[in-house]
């Protein structure tokens, strides 16, 4: 008789409720390549580098091989258009690391775009009174600049719950448009030419990196990116990458069991910042013009679009995403004035089909799963006598 | 020896005040169970003890510091671990990162393994689906999942916010065994239950809770007795 058990338990109401509950959690986030990540760890090392190596290749190669139907040409420079989508693919990296990593919602990432842009910008161009400095150095200046104002505005901000956080990047990337346009020194909409770029010349005597040139700008931006990736790969794997990945399950747990959140929070909104500002100053070099126009609050959601259907979570994904978004425009040029139509219903799609996107996060999640799993491996090997599953209450750990 | 001792502790939220001047202290190893209707603010307390909300007023004291202001994630290296209510596991991770999220805050990496195969032994269960994701497993699976995961941290106080939560009869019955042996390997348990009848019956000492006051105190098995709390609480008139 359940009324042995008190009559405060309702043991419909509350199986009901905990079997919503767990359904709710436990929708997979189905992607369109679900078990390409769990296919990719089962190859060996060698395989794994092998395939990296080709692939690699393949991306500096394709500014030369300029592949048919793939290419943007004859509507736009196929080139250039390699070179912008890079830098969107470094975007899709940099947010990827707070929306997907940390699962801090930020849509005002285009602030700190803009930022780098304007860091660049003001630091090289003839047009701007300030001080001068070598293009390559305002690269490391612009990610130092917009870590700072990472922290400035996520220290305030990240002590509060989720939709806050949300309000106030749209609120700090509107604010960084309007100071663009109102402030004399950031020059509005006249903005700043000849933003400077990577010293050196050909043997002809011309700069390598003109603007009307993307290769060069692509190679830099592709070698960027693939040190961010090292980089963002390493910190998967650390204490960092693993403290992430809780307080986006879930915050309060994760405080629970010993990670500093809002510390951790702080890092992952600093970090993707700098990335955001590093391809601001790309972007600004390669465009080697920048104005108030382009810093407007649909371009960050075009940058959470890349991150969503690149798979959120996933660092790959992210850099398919991002190429997507700055490509299809670009490469069908009837639509691309419908862009933000057609990369919104996609939004909507992946949400109600893959809410994992093109590649789920569980694939970045897997190289601490592997850990584990060994561990577990370890300790069954050890302890072989231990398989019985019998409750041996009787028996703690404390005997051993 | 008192290990956790609440004094004249108000929590709000926002204006609400939700725990009124509340005191109790738990003695090292006992189990002490807080029962209590909907909304009385057992899980509110028990967030409180853990650093997961701050007291407005009041002082808390653990292991003869003043934790008052201590941040959550420092209380638990301290000492405190807690098995959520709704057992806050995390979905998208294998039963076996879960537990190992449980030891995060770990320097004595050395010794994770022994707490482990503690819990392996507790719960068998868990060991078997080492590798299956926690959000698919069942709800009494997930709750050996959130308490197995809160050992992991070597606690020397456990605060369990309804154990046996959505769970069948017989498996109520197992769980409280469980936490039961748990005490007796040395762990001290606060524990908050609805299911008042087990709750007093295992625990050293309990505590009723209403509309965010302590009304009434004593034994398990005073409480058991009292005819005020029958009727309340145990569903017998
Ligand atoms: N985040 C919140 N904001 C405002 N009020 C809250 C919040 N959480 C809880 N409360 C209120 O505080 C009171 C105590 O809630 P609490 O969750 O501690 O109850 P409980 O005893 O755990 O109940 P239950 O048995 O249903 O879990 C309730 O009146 C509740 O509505
Ligand atoms: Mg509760």
């Amino acid at each position: 008789m359940s009324t042995t058990e008190g009559p405060t338990l309702i043991p419909d109401d509350a199986a009901a409720q905990a079997m919503m509950d767990r359904e709710a959690k436990m929708k997979p986030r189905k992607g369109w390549f679900p078990g390409l990540g769990e296919k990719w760890n089962t190859l060996s090392r060698q395989k794994q580098w092998l395939i990296l190596i080709v692939v690699v290749v393949i991306a500096y190669l394709l500014p030369i091989l300029n592949p048919p139907l793939i290419t943007t040409e004859p509507g736009n420079n196929w080139q250039i258009a390699l070179a912008q989508m890079s830098v969107y693919a470094l975007v899709a990296v940099g947010l990827n690391v707070v929306v997907g990593y940390a699962g801090l919602l930020d849509l005002g990432y285009v602030a700190f775009f803009a930022v780098g842009s304007y860091t660049a910008a003001m630091f090289t161009s003839p047009d701007s009174p300030y001080v001068h400095i070598p293009y390559l150095w305002t690269l490391p200046l612009a990610m130092a600049i917009t870590m700072f104002f990472g922290v400035m505005l996520g220290v305030p901000t990240l002590r509060l719950r989720g939709d806050y956080l949300a309000i106030v990047t749209l609120g700090f990337g509107e604010i960084v448009r309007i100071l663009a346009t109102i402030i004399p020194a950031m020059k509005g909409q006249v903005g700043f030419q000849n933003v400077g770029h990577p010293p050196g010349t050909d043997s002809g005597g011309q700069p390598i990196f003109l603007n009307s040139n993307g290769t060069p700008w692509y190679w830099l931006t592709l070698t960027i990116i693939i040190l961010v990736l090292l980089a963002a790969g390493n910190l998967e794997r650390s204490r960092v990458g693993r403290a992430w990945i809780a307080i986006r399950e879930d915050e309060d747990a994760a405080e629970i069991m010993g990670v500093p959140t809002f510390k951790y929070k702080v890092w992952a909104f600093a970090i993707g910042a700098s990335v955001g500002g590093l391809s601001g100053a790309l972007f600004a070099g390669q465009v080697g013009f920048v104005n108030n126009q382009k810093f407007d609050i649909a371009t960050s959601i075009l940058f959470l679009a890349a991150v969503v259907m690149g798979g959120t979570g996933n660092k790959v994904g992210a850099i398919l995403g991002g190429s997507l978004v700055a490509y299809i425009p670009l490469r069908f040029t009837a639509i691309a004035e419908f862009k933000y139509l057609i990369f919104g219903a996609a939004l909507v799609l992946i949400m109600i089909f893959r809410p994992g996107g093109i590649l789920p996060a569980r694939q970045s999640l897997l190289a601490y799963g592997r850990i584990a799993y060994n561990k577990v491996k370890a300790l069954a090997m050890k302890k072989p006598g231990t398989g019985q599953l019998t409750t041996s209450t009787g028996k703690g750990a404390g005997d051993e | 020896m008192t290990l956790l001792e609440l004094k004249n502790v108000s929590v709000h939220y926002g204006r609400i005040q939700a725990i009124h001047d509340m005191s109790f202290k738990v003695d090292e190893g006992e189990i002490v169970s807080l029962i209590g209707a909907n909304g009385a603010g057992k899980t509110t307390t028990m967030r409180t003890v853990s650093g997961l909300l701050n007291p407005s007023s009041g002082s808390i004291t653990f292991a003869g510091q003043d934790i008052t202001r201590m941040k959550a994630h420092i209380r638990v290296i301290r000492g405190i671990s807690q098995a959520p209510e709704g057992r806050g596991i995390f979905p998208g991770m294998t039963v076996m990162e879960n537990l190992d999220m449980g030891s995060y805050g770990r320097k004595d990496r050395s010794v994770v393994a022994n707490d482990l195969e503690r819990v392996f032994d507790l719960f068998p269960r868990l060991k078997e689906r080492a590798k299956q994701f926690g959000g698919t497993m069942s709800g009494g699976e997930q709750q050996m999942l959130a308490i197995g995961r809160a050992l992991m941290s070597n606690p020397k106080l456990l605060l369990l916010d309804e154990p046996s939560m959505g769970l069948a009869p017989q498996f109520i019955r197992q769980i409280f065994k469980i936490i039961t042996e748990i005490n007796k390997q040395g762990t001290t348990v606060l524990l908050v239950e609805q299911n008042a009848n087990q709750a007093l019956a295992r625990a050293h000492r309990a505590f009723v809770l209403e509309t965010g006051e302590i009304t009434h105190s004593g034994t398990g098995k005073d409480l058991l007795a009292n005819p005020a709390i029958k009727e309340a609480y145990l569903g017998v008139g």
